[in-house]
């Protein structure tokens, strides 16, 4: 009788979280449960007290493919990459300097729209 | 490639700092000590709840259960993590998640000397959570940079956890702290209570065969004194700031060996309580975890018996 649980036992599911519909599933750990039901609420309770999210994946753990860990070749890195990097282009700015422009980047694109965003709202407001 | 071989890739990757995952080869040797260190562990994390759990029907606020009851939980949970990471390691040794549980039960594991004694007033509650819990998140914040990753990993979440349990803890002292004198002398008596199984629950001074190789092999980067050490710079200011006295006459700061000097623990009463589970409480816990176990056991057979109905159809 001891033995008989040992034997079958449950499965083990990986358990992916996302935090808020803006991001990806992350994955956090595993459980071990009966069905994918009760694996989501083992997920729930193990990795939700606290953290909010907005919705669990688990997935059977043999149904994952991976890369082995021993082969490090998989992810080598046969040569430069700053061609594909933004830090490849830093002479930019000092060519700008030469038109007498500044270089410009993503954030202050952004910052610079959030900043008419709030102007808009303003001038609503005051109408 | 010849095992000897293997070995010597394997302690150089331990040595470049690179993390062992549960699918890598390992020798035997490191598999051995990692197991044993985490298994420990998750028993002592699910014993841990008992001690504190006596306390959520008699918290002396709706509040102070509220939180007393969400620590308890984040334990058991804590185990759970941890079994989780034990089950990896043991299962090429043709271990199940059930021998690793009922391993407690026929006392065939060990889990801290803490969790063997009794917590006779709430004040006990408020030092479990402030100097045991204390204790413990030394010992596991220095064991985040282990060389085993999914151990790491879950210490993280872990130590996440033990923040909200340092405060909560705290928080129970301080109110008693600056309670009425029957509150101050009930806090006093708890302490006196636990500071020797806190000495003691570092373990032994001297680095032991076992120790030296989990520290050969990265999965521990201090030692037990080292670590016994920074307990005592952290919490002994802070216990006699309330105008608590600590129980040891001894306890000083040597400035010239720049250590505490602090009156040893009886070594081999606490050993036989943790070897034999001989504490004041160590029957009345297992007993209760062995009626959880095996009381549940039809319903996980029941669930088991609805999966595998539906693999059928
Ligand atoms: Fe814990
Ligand atoms: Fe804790």
């Amino acid at each position: 009788m001891e033995r008989s649980e040992g034997q079958g036992l449950f499965d083990v599911y990986e358990v992916f979280v996302q935090k808020s519909q803006g991001e990806f599933h992350t994955h956090v750990g595993s459980v071990v449960a009966s069905s994918p039901d009760h694996a989501l609420y083992m997920a729930r309770e193990n990795f939700l007290r606290r953290e909010p999210g907005v919705n669990i994946w688990v997935v059977p753990r043999e149904h994952v493919h991976a890369t082995p860990y021993e082969e490090t070749d998989f992810f080598a890195r046969e040569m430069d990459r700053k061609y594909r990097e933004v830090s490849g282009y830093s002479e930019n700015g000092r060519l700008w300097r030469m038109f007498r422009e500044k270089a410009l980047s993503i954030e202050e694109i952004a910052k610079a729209l959030e900043v008419q965003e709030l102007q808009k709202r303003k001038s609503r407001k005051e109408k | 490639m010849s095992i000897d071989q293997r070995e010597r890739e394997f302690m150089e990757r331990i040595h470049r700092g690179e993390k062992i995952e549960a699918t890598d080869w390992m020798p035997d040797e490191y598999r051995m000590l990692l197991l044993k260190l985490i298994h420990m562990h998750a028993v002592s994390e699910i014993m841990g709840a008992y001690p504190e759990k006596e306390w959520v029907p008699k918290a002396p606020s709706l509040r102070r259960k509220l939180g007393i009851m969400a620590k308890v939980q984040d334990e058991v949970g804590h185990g759970q993590l941890l079994l989780r990471v034990a089950e990896d390691l043991a299962a090429p040794l043709g271990k199940t998640r059930e021998d690793l549980v009922s391993d407690v039960i026929h006392g065939k594991v060990k889990f801290h000397n803490v969790f063997h004694m009794e917590t006779k007033s709430w004040a006990d509650a408020g030092v479990i959570g402030w100097l045991v819990d204390g204790a413990a998140i030394i010992n596991q914040v220095a064991l985040l940079d282990t060389s085993y990753g999914p151990y790491a990993r879950v210490l993280k979440r872990i130590c996440a956890e033990e923040s909200f349990h340092m405060q909560h803890g705290e928080n129970i002292i301080l109110a008693l702290a600056m309670g009425t004198e029957e509150q101050r002398e009930m806090l006093q008596d708890a302490l006196n209570r636990w500071w020797e199984s806190l000495i003691f629950f570092f373990g032994p001074q001297h680095v032991t065969k076992a120790a030296q190789r989990m520290l050969d092999y990265k999965i521990r980067t201090k030692t037990n004194e080292e670590l016994r050490q920074q307990f005592l710079n952290k919490y002994v200011p802070r216990i006699r700031s309330i105008g608590l006295t600590i129980p040891d006459p001894k306890l000083r700061y040597d400035e010239k060996e720049k250590k505490w000097i602090y009156s040893e623990p009886d070594w081999e009463k606490f050993s036989r309580i943790v070897r034999d589970n001989q504490g004041p409480k160590s029957q009345e816990r297992i007993a209760l975890r062995r009626f959880a176990h095996v009381e549940q056991r039809w319903v996980r057979e029941a669930m088991m018996r609805s999966r595998d109905k539906l693999a059928v159809v």
